[in-house]
């Protein structure tokens, strides 16, 4: 049984009156502890699919199953303590208003868990920032610092799945590879199955065992990671899609 | 004194405590240095200190009439600010107006913009017909000219301060809402809320702990914008007999009994109208300089 298992999932909005079809039957099943990549160009459907899963965008077809439960609707308390989202840019995911140690306590106090001082230490420490931090304002922080802190909070509940939706392209290169590295750190350290989403194959390249090509809401091919590094492609999109980024693959260490 | 200093301003606070006192500390330093800001406070500080001490700073009983003195111009020894219609020395009733000139305010100032932001945030955060349903009340409110409306709920209350704030309240909150609404709406669809709300917060706890605050500063702004024209508002349904009722000192009642002399006793309506005209200046200061203070990103300007 898989952790995670979409089976024929199709989106749908409606906008103006006409209907538009974000994600069209798509399948995928995610291994616990794997790291799982979903590449396309933008608008092909892949933050959607996490939006889907956390209940923030109308699902018209298909089922969701985390560890072979449905989803309930609404999400409730257990989802949360089992699947957490990283979102795409640092400088909206944070209130504020709210201090560092407000956004970090704030799941605490919802579900109840005490100890929330040590914990809040705890999970910056964890991230690489120093305790010092606690009571700054995210506009006190730079992207990258204010990333940790949104993964941070994504942790305070320790859950199973961390959802990440393009965690670095709102950051420079260099600062890039940092947030990379300690999102892989964290995998290891703590069994963590991630589902990532990105248009940047060498990002991709970097974390994902699998990954899953997805062009105009529907999947395209999946591949392995030895398959993406061999180049082996079946299709002419994940081709293209390939050599688009190609270079800068080959140049990454 | 400077370890306390230092212990407030300290960049890495400890604990969650010396971090809210650090916070309040640097407000306090911010709206020390906004000029304005400080001017507002001192005149709603002059306000609240007068009307603390009226019966020990007021020269004259505000009440007690004597028609030989009366229609006295300003400067009369004894009289600094002259006499009204019965005699009675208009400083003293200045002072003693405060009292309920302030009671007024903070009764409306804590009713209308909590009742404007609760039906603000919950319409424009739940959407759907919540929305449609609590927006075309607004709407209704908004709709009957304000005085109107105040009379006609006083007329059925009875004619009084708390009434009279009562029916000010009632038809002051809908602006309220309405700013609360579309400040929720830019904020409802950000990632920040969808985190919380992945975090499995309740609706009451996002609506009070994530959205309020985001709503707080533009309805600050506009309660201290508003406070003038309440205390009109309230004069005006004292001089229709359907608020604060004569001989009270209330200063919106003092400048319509002194509307039949405006031409030869002009001192009589002028002076509670002065009176008016610093208070409101005074938190409309405070209110833009609050607004600096509240918003942390401008600790950095």
């Amino acid at each position: 049984m898989s952790l995670i298992e979409i089976d024929n999932l199709s989106v749908t909005f409606r906008a103006q009156g006409r209907l538009v079809h974000a994600v069209e039957g798509v399948s995928l099943k995610v291994e616990e502890c794997e790291s799982y990549g979903l590449v396309g160009e933008s608008g092909s459907g892949k933050s959607t699919i996490l939006r889907a899963i956390c209940g923030l965008a109308p699902v018209t077809g298909g089922t969701i199953r985390i560890a072979g439960q449905p989803l309930p609707s609404p999400r409730g308390p257990g989802f949360a303590a089992q699947v957490q989202m990283v979102f795409q840019d640092p400088y909206a995911s944070l209130h504020p208003r709210h201090t560092i140690d407000r956004t970090l306590s704030e799941p605490l106090a919802i579900h109840g868990l005490r100890d929330s001082d040590a914990r809040v230490v705890q999970a910056l420490v964890d991230v690489g920032l120093p305790p010092g931090f606690r009571f700054r304002y995210p506009h006190q922080l730079s992207g990258g610092q204010r990333q940790r802190v949104a993964i941070a909070r994504a942790l305070m509940l320790q859950p199973k799945i961390l959802l990440l939706d393009e965690p670095t392209s709102a950051l420079d290169a260099s600062v890039q590879a940092e947030v990379l590295n300690l999102l892989n750190r964290l995998r290891a350290e703590r069994g963590l199955t991630f589902l990532m989403v990105s248009h940047d194959l060498s990002v991709i390249d970097h974390m994902c065992d699998r990954i899953l090509v997805m062009q105009h809401g529907k999947a395209v091919e999946e591949l392995a990671r030895a398959d993406l590094a061999a180049a082996r492609m079946t299709t002419s999109y994940a081709r293209s899609l390939f050599e688009a980024s190609a270079d800068r693959m080959l140049a990454a260490p | 004194m400077t370890t306390l200093r230092a212990w407030l301003s300290d960049p890495n606070p400890a604990s969650r405590r010396q971090a809210r006192l650090g916070q309040l500390w640097l407000a306090a330093l911010r709206i020390r240095r906004n000029r304005l800001a400080m001017a507002g406070l001192v005149i709603v500080g002059l306000l609240l200190v007068v009307a603390l001490l009226a019966p020990w700073i007021a020269p004259h009983d505000p009440f007690v009439q004597n028609l030989g003195n009366r229609l006295k111009p300003p400067g009369t020894p004894g009289y600094l600010l002259g006499t009204d219609d019965f005699g009675r020395d208009i400083l003293s009733r200045i002072i003693h107006g405060a009292r309920i000139t302030l009671y007024i305010i903070a009764l409306v100032a804590v009713t209308a913009p909590v009742l404007g932001l609760l039906v603000g945030t919950v319409s424009g955060y739940f959407g759907g017909w919540i929305d449609a349903v609590l927006m075309r009340l607004t709407d209704i409110f908004l709709a009957f000219p304000r005085l109107i409306l105040a009379l006609a709920l006083v007329a059925v209350l009875g004619p009084g301060i708390e009434n009279a704030v009562l029916a000010i309240a009632l038809t002051a909150w809908p602006p309220y809402a309405r700013i609360a609404r579309a400040e929720t709406l830019t904020v409802r669809n950000s990632d920040y809320i969808a985190a919380i709300r992945l975090q499995g917060a309740s609706a009451p706890r996002i609506i009070a702990g994530h959205v309020v605050p985001m709503c707080l500063p533009s309805v600050i702004i506009r309660v201290t914008l508003d406070m003038a024209g309440v205390i009109l508002i309230a004069a005006g349904l004292g001089f229709l007999g359907l608020g604060v009722q004569p001989p009270l000192p209330e200063w919106g009642l003092m400048i319509s009994s002194g509307r039949k002399f405006l031409f030869e006793q002009w001192w009589v309506a002028t002076m509670p109208g002065l009176a008016i005209f610093i208070v409101s200046l005074g938190f409309n200061l405070l209110g833009d300089g609050l607004r600096d203070v509240l918003d942390p990103r401008s600790a950095s300007r």
